[in-house]
C-alpha cells in the first residue's frame, strides 16, 4: 500500500446490538461510535459476555447491527469512496485463538491457500516470503500437528496477511499461548501488520498484548471506553457512546 | 467377580445412555439403514431358500410315485429286467418322448408318456372328463388306442372327449383329461404340455429307441436301496437313480440359484462394507476421544472398548425386531412369487435358521466395525492433549476387510469363475480409481497451477487431501460401477441375446435331428429355397468318471457344468478346430492322428470342474464305456454361428464308437415359408425344432423375470449407494465446515464455497465415473462372454446416458447433502 494514499477506514456510528433469548431482549451494547484506521492497531478488552466478539463481527461486516450504521471509506489512487460494510469482505483477514489451520496442509500450503483461491500464480513464492517474515523459514513443509502452538499462530498470522488485507481482525490471538510465545506473537503480529499497512483489531484479555496496541478500548455494559490513544496517552475516560 | 459384574452393569448403563444420545446423529442413522437393509435381505433370502428346500424334500416324498426310480436313455435288457425284478417288490415301466403333436393345422411341442398296464405304482392318478369337472382317481393308465391330454393341451387344441387324433399316422381316441400323475417329480417343473398313452401303443409308433426316455418305477424296502444302488452303478452307470431317502433332483438346481443370489448379496456386502468404513471414520474419532476421557478419569482402557461394543450391540439388537418383521413380509412376497414355479409352496418361518442368519450377518457387521474397536486399543490420554485426529485409517485393516469379503465371496458362490470375474473386475475398478485419482489430481494441480479461478484451487485442495478424497471417490466409484453393471446386465442381456440369435442362428433351430431327418431337411430346404445356416453332428454321452473317480467323488460343489454333466451331453467330432472356436491350451489333433481317445474341453467347463490337460474322462456312449484324455481346451469365438460343443473328439473316434449320430442345425425360414414346417412335423413328430417365436417367447418370459429380480436388486443397490455417498459426506462434514469457514475468513462469501463444492463433486464424480465405466466394460467383457457365450456388444450411448444420469444424481445428492457444511460461519471458528 503506497504511503501517499490516505488510509482507508471503518466507521461505526451509533451502533447498537441486541438479541432475544427466551423472550427476553438482551442488549450487548448501545449507541456505540468507533473509527478504525488502516495501518493502526486497536485492542478491545473487557469482561466475558460484554460483546467483544460481536463487535468484531459487526466491524468486519459479517453481522448486521440491530441499529446504527457502519461504513467503509475506501481510499485508493482514484480517491475515496464510501461503501457499506458488506463491501469490506475482500479487504479483511482473521486470526483466531485456536489458529484453525487446515490439518492436512503443510504450513506453506496453509499460507498459500488464500492466494490460490484468488488465482495468484505466485502464491507459493509469496507464502514462502511471508513465512520467512514470521520466522518459520525452516518449518515450511511441516504439518500443523508438527508445530508448537506459537508456531501455528505464526502460520495463521502469515496466512491472514499474505493476501494484503487492509484490516486484520484477531480474536484472542495469544489466548492459547504461554507467556514467552504470547510476547513473541504479539510482536510479530504488530510488526507484520505495520509492515503491511494493515489495521489490526484485537479482542483480548491480555493487558500485555493490549498495551502494545496504539489504541486500547474497554467494552463493558457501560459502553466502550478508550483507555489509550495513538499518542500513547493513557486516557482517563472518554465515553464513546 | 462382584466388582466385575458391577462395572459391566455400569458400563452397560453408560452404553445405553450414549446409544440414546447418539440415536439421531446422522452417522448412527446411516449405520442403522445399512445394517437394516443387509439384515432384511439376508433374512428374507435364507427363509425363502429354506422354504423351497423343505418343499422340495416333501415333494420328493409325495411325487416320486414309487420308492425309487431308475431312468436312462436305453431300455433295460431282458437280463437287467430279470435282475432288477429279483431285487424289488414291484416294477412299472414308463416311457417318455418329446414330439411335435399336430391336429387340424395346429401344432404343439408336447411330452408324450407311455405307461404299462400296472401303472400307477404309488399315489393317485387323477383324471376328469371336462375342464371344470371333478377329478376322479383312475386305477390304471390309458388302454390301447386311448390318449389322455392335460388341461392346457386340451384347451389349446379345442378338443372334445371322444375326438380322434393322429400321431405318426396312428389314430387315438381322446378319452380322459389328465389332471395329476403321481410320478411327475421329474417333470413337475417344466412347462411342456403333456399326453399319456399305453406302452404297447408306444411300441407300435416305432419311434427310435434312443429318442425315448425309459423310466422304471420301483417299490422296495429302504434297506434294499444300497444294494440296488451298487447294482445300478455296476450295471447301469449312465442311469439316474432317485430314491426317497436321497436328494430331490431339483435340489442342486435350487442350490445353484441360491448361490447366484448369494453372489448378488456379496455385491450388497461390498457396498455395506464401503458405507460402514466411511461411517466408522467418524465413529473412530468420537469413540477414541471418549475412551481417552474415561482413561483420564482413572478408568481402564477396557471401559471404552466395552462401552463401544455394548453400544454397538444395542444398535443391532434394537434393529432386529424391525428387520425380522420386514423380512417376514418380503419372505411372504417371495413365496407368493415362487408359487408359479413351485405350486403349493407355503410361507413358513424357520426360527433356527433366522438365528443363524442373524448371527452370521452380525458377525460380518462386527468384522466391518472391528477397526473402530481396534483403534480404541491404541487410544491414550495423550490424545486429549494432542488434538490431531487420526485421518489415515489403517491401510492394513482396510485390506483385511477386502480380503475377508473376497473369501466370503469365493466361499459363497458355486461358480468360481463368475465370482472371480466379478471380484476381479471390482479389484481392477478399485485400482483404476485409485490410479485415476492420483493421476487426475496430480496432473490437474500441476497443469492448472498457472491458471486463475476456482478450478486450480479445487485441484490443489483435493490433491492435498488425496487420501481422504480417494476413499470418497472410491466409494462413489464402486457404487456407480455396481449400479451401472446391474442396470447394464438387465438392459443388455435381452438385447445382445436376441440380436445374436437373429444374426447367427436364423429363425429356426433344430436341436436334434437323426441322419435320416437331416437328409430329409436338407432336401426339403433345397426344394423350398430355405437357407440352412449351419449344421453340426454329435452323439450322446454320459460322463461317469474323472481320473477313475465318480463325479460325486471328484467334486461335491454344485456348478452349472456339474448340473449338466448329471445328464447326457453331446460330443461333437471334427479334424479341425471349428471356425467359431478358439484354441486356448494344448494342441488340436491332426487328421491322421492314430490317437482317437483324446478330447478338447471348453475352457469354462475345465475351470468349473477343476480339470486339467492330461486328465482322463470316462464316458458311457450307447451303453459302452470309453476313456478319453484331455489334450486341449477351447472357447467360443463369435462371428461364425453359435452352435458349439463343450466336448469335441477326433473324427477317427467314430470308427471305434457304435452310437447313433444326430445333428444340430439352424435355418432361416421366411414368414411365407412357415406353413411348410407342418409337413416336416407330420413326417417327423420327434424332430426337435424350436422357432424364433417360441425362442423369443421363452426368452421374453425369462427376461421379464430377470427384469423383476434385477429391478428389485437395483433398488437395494441405489439405496446403499446413496448411503455410501451420504456416509462419505458425513465422514468429512466437520472438516468441510471448517474449511468453508476458513475460506470465508479470507474474505470470500458462501457462493464461492458453493461453487468450490460443486467443482469438487464434479471432479469426484468424473473420476468415479471413468473408473465405473471401465470396470463395467471389463466385467461385461469377461462375464457376458464366459457366462452366456455371447459377444459383449456394449451400447455405449445407453451406457453413457445412464452414467450421466448417475453422475447428475451423485452431484446433486453430494451438493445437497453438503449443504450443512456450507452453513458455516466465522463466528463458529471464534467460538471454538
Amino acid at each position: 500500500m503506497s504511503s501517499h494514499i490516505t488510509p482507508s477506514y471503518i466507521q461505526l456510528s451509533n451502533i447498537s446490538q441486541s438479541f432475544t433469548l427466551n423472550n427476553a431482549k438482551i442488549i450487548l451494547f448501545e449507541q456505540l461510535n468507533l473509527t478504525i484506521r488502516q495501518g493502526q492497531s486497536y485492542a478491545i478488552m473487557g469482561p466475558s459476555g460484554a460483546g467483544k466478539s460481536s463487535l468484531l463481527m459487526l466491524m468486519s461486516g459479517l453481522e448486521q447491527p440491530s441499529s446504527g450504521q457502519g461504513s467503509y471509506f475506501k481510499n485508493d489512487v482514484q480517491g475515496q469512496e464510501e461503501f457499506s460494510l458488506d463491501f469490506l469482505r475482500a479487504d479483511i483477514g482473521f486470526i483466531f485463538q485456536q489458529f484453525h489451520l487446515l490439518p492436512e496442509l503443510t504450513a506453506l500450503n496453509n499460507v498459500a491457500l488464500p492466494l490460490k483461491l484468488r488465482g495468484d500464480k505466485e502464491a507459493i513464492n509469496k507464502a514462502k516470503l511471508m513465512l520467512t517474515k514470521v520466522g518459520l523459514q525452516d518449518r515450511m513443509n511441516h504439518n500443523p500437528n508438527e508445530l508448537s502452538g506459537g508456531e501455528q499462530q505464526r502460520v495463521a498470522i502469515a496466512r491472514a496477511l499474505v493476501f494484503e488485507p487492509r484490516f486484520i481482525f484477531a480474536d484472542e490471538p495469544t489466548g492459547n499461548l504461554d507467556e514467552n510465545s504470547a510476547a513473541d506473537i504479539a510482536n510479530i503480529l504488530l510488526s507484520c501488520c505495520k509492515d503491511s499497512n494493515a489495521a489490526l483489531i484485537m479482542v483480548t484479555h491480555s493487558q500485555v498484548l493490549a498495551n502494545k496496541a496504539e489504541h486500547v478500548y474497554n467494552l463493558s455494559h457501560d459502553g466502550l471506553t478508550q483507555l489509550k490513544n495513538a499518542q500513547g496517552d493513557a486516557l482517563k475516560v472518554e465515553v464513546a457512546c | 467377580m462382584l466388582i466385575t459384574n458391577k462395572s459391566l452393569l455400569e458400563n452397560t448403563k453408560l452404553a445405553w445412555q450414549f446409544y440414546r444420545q447418539e440415536f439421531h446423529l446422522p452417522q448412527q442413522r446411516l449405520l442403522r439403514w445399512t445394517q437394516a437393509i443387509l439384515l432384511i435381505f439376508m433374512l428374507a433370502l435364507s427363509q425363502s431358500s429354506a422354504s423351497v428346500q423343505q418343499y422340495l424334500t416333501q415333494n420328493l416324498q409325495g411325487l416320486l410315485g414309487a420308492d425309487a426310480q431308475i431312468s436312462q436313455r436305453q431300455p433295460l435288457t431282458n437280463q437287467q429286467v430279470n435282475d432288477l425284478s429279483m431285487q424289488v417288490d414291484q416294477m412299472v415301466a414308463t416311457q417318455q418322448i418329446k414330439i411335435n403333436f399336430s391336429h387340424q393345422n395346429s401344432w404343439q411341442y408336447i411330452s408324450l408318456k407311455a405307461v404299462a398296464d400296472n401303472y400307477p405304482l404309488q399315489g393317485e392318478l387323477l383324471t376328469a372328463t371336462s375342464l371344470d369337472g371333478n377329478s376322479e382317481q383312475s386305477l390304471t393308465g390309458p388302454k390301447q388306442g386311448e390318449i389322455w391330454f392335460d388341461s392346457r393341451l386340451f384347451a389349446s387344441f379345442n378338443l372334445k372327449i371322444g375326438d380322434t387324433v393322429e400321431i405318426a399316422k396312428q389314430a387315438f381316441v381322446f378319452t380322459k383329461l389328465l389332471k395329476h400323475e403321481p410320478d411327475r417329480l421329474m417333470e413337475g417343473h417344466n412347462v411342456e404340455m403333456r399326453a399319456m398313452i399305453n406302452i404297447r401303443d408306444m411300441a407300435a409308433l416305432n419311434f427310435g429307441e434312443d429318442l425315448i426316455h425309459y423310466r422304471y418305477l420301483l417299490t422296495l424296502d429302504s434297506t434294499q436301496i444300497p444294494t440296488l444302488q451298487d447294482w445300478q452303478q455296476q450295471q447301469l452307470p449312465a442311469a439316474q437313480f432317485i430314491h426317497k431317502q436321497g436328494n430331490h433332483p431339483l435340489a442342486l438346481f435350487w442350490q445353484r440359484t441360491e448361490n447366484v443370489i448369494g453372489l448378488a448379496s456379496i455385491i450388497l456386502f461390498f457396498m455395506a462394507a464401503i458405507a460402514i468404513e466411511q461411517i466408522s471414520l467418524k465413529h473412530q474419532n468420537k469413540e477414541q476421544y471418549f475412551s481417552a476421557v474415561c482413561m483420564s478419569l482413572g478408568a481402564s482402557k477396557n471401559t471404552g472398548i466395552i462401552v463401544s461394543i455394548v453400544k454397538w450391540c444395542f444398535s443391532l439388537l434394537l434393529l432386529v425386531p424391525f428387520a425380522l418383521l420386514a423380512a417376514a413380509v418380503f419372505h411372504w412376497l417371495i413365496i407368493h412369487y415362487l408359487t408359479a414355479s413351485f405350486p403349493n409352496l407355503q410361507w413358513q418361518w424357520h426360527y433356527g435358521l433366522s438365528l443363524k442368519t442373524l448371527a452370521f450377518v452380525s458377525l460380518i457387521f462386527a468384522l466391518f466395525y472391528l477397526p473402530v474397536w481396534y483403534s480404541l486399543l491404541k487410544s491414550s490420554v495423550a490424545k486429549l492433549f494432542n488434538q490431531s485426529k487420526s485421518t489415515n485409517s489403517n491401510l492394513g485393516q482396510k485390506l483385511a476387510t477386502v480380503v475377508v469379503l473376497v473369501i466370503v465371496a469365493l466361499a459363497y458362490s458355486d461358480n468360481a469363475l463368475l465370482t472371480a470375474m466379478l471380484v476381479g473386475a471390482m479389484m481392477v475398478t478399485i485400482l483404476l480409481i485409485l490410479l485415476l485419482s492420483w493421476l487426475v489430481l496430480t496432473l490437474g494441480e500441476k497443469l492448472t497451477k498457472n491458471l486463475s479461478g476456482l478450478l486450480p484451487f479445487v485441484f490443489f485442495m483435493m490433491k492435498q487431501r488425496l487420501v481422504s478424497k480417494s476413499t470418497q471417490i472410491l466409494g462413489v466409484g464402486l457404487s456407480a460401477f455396481l449400479l451401472l453393471f446391474t442396470l447394464m446386465l438387465m438392459h443388455d442381456l435381452g438385447k445382445t441375446m436376441s440380436n445374436y440369435q437373429r444374426d447367427h442362428d436364423g429363425n429356426l433351430m433344430v436341436s436334434k435331428a437323426t441322419n435320416e431327418q437331416l437328409s430329409y431337411i436338407k432336401k426339403w430346404a433345397q426344394d423350398n429355397g430355405v437357407n440352412i445356416r449351419q449344421h453340426k453332428s454329435y452323439l450322446h454321452a454320459k460322463l461317469v468318471e474323472i481320473n477313475d473317480k465318480s463325479l460325486a467323488e471328484h467334486t461335491d460343489k454344485p456348478s452349472d457344468s456339474m448340473a449338466t454333466f448329471s445328464r447326457e451331453i453331446r460330443i461333437h467330432w471334427n479334424n479341425q478346430l471349428p471356425t467359431n472356436n478358439r484354441l486356448l491350451q494344448g494342441d488340436w489333433w491332426q487328421a491322421d492322428s492314430e490317437n482317437w481317445q483324446q478330447i478338447s474341453v471348453e475352457q469354462e467347463v475345465l475351470t468349473d470342474m477343476g480339470l486339467d490337460l492330461g486328465d482322463e474322462l470316462s464316458f458311457i456312449i450307447a451303453g459302452q464305456s470309453y476313456n478319453f484324455t484331455i489334450s486341449a481346451s477351447h472357447e467360443f469365438k463369435p462371428g461364425n454361428g453359435s452352435i458349439t460343443f463343450w466336448i469335441q473328439m477326433p473324427t477317427a473316434a467314430l470308427t471305434h464308437i457304435k452310437a447313433n449320430h444326430y445333428s444340430m442345425a439352424s435355418l432361416e425360414v421366411s414368414e411365407q415359408q412357415q406353413p411348410l414346417l407342418a409337413e416336416l412335423w407330420q413326417k417327423f413328430p420327434t424332430l426337435r425344432m424350436v422357432s424364433l417365436q417360441q425362442m423369443t417367447e421363452l426368452f421374453d418370459n425369462l427376461l421379464a423375470m430377470i427384469t423383476k429380480v434385477i429391478s428389485g436388486f437395483s433398488m437395494l443397490i441405489i439405496l446403499l449407494a446413496s448411503i455410501v455417498i451420504l456416509a462419505s459426506i458425513n465422514a468429512v462434514e466437520a472438516n468441510e465446515q471448517k474449511k468453508n469457514s476458513i475460506i470465508m475468513s479470507f474474505g470470500f462469501n458462501r457462493t464461492t464455497c458453493l461453487k468450490l463444492n460443486i467443482i469438487e463433486w464434479l471432479i469426484t464424480a468424473m473420476i468415479a465415473a471413468c473408473g465405473a465405466i471401465v470396470g463395467t466394460y471389463l466385467a461385461g467383457l469377461l462375464i457376458y462372454q464366459s457366462q452366456f457365450s455371447l459377444t459383449y456388444q456394449p451400447d455405449f450411448s445407453w451406457l453413457f446416458a445412464t452414467l450421466l444420469i448417475i453422475l447428475i444424481s451423485v452431484i446433486s445428492l453430494g451438493v445437497f447433502a453438503s449443504r450443512k457444511s456450507l452453513n458455516s460461519s466465522i463466528r463458529q471458528l471464534m467460538a471454538e
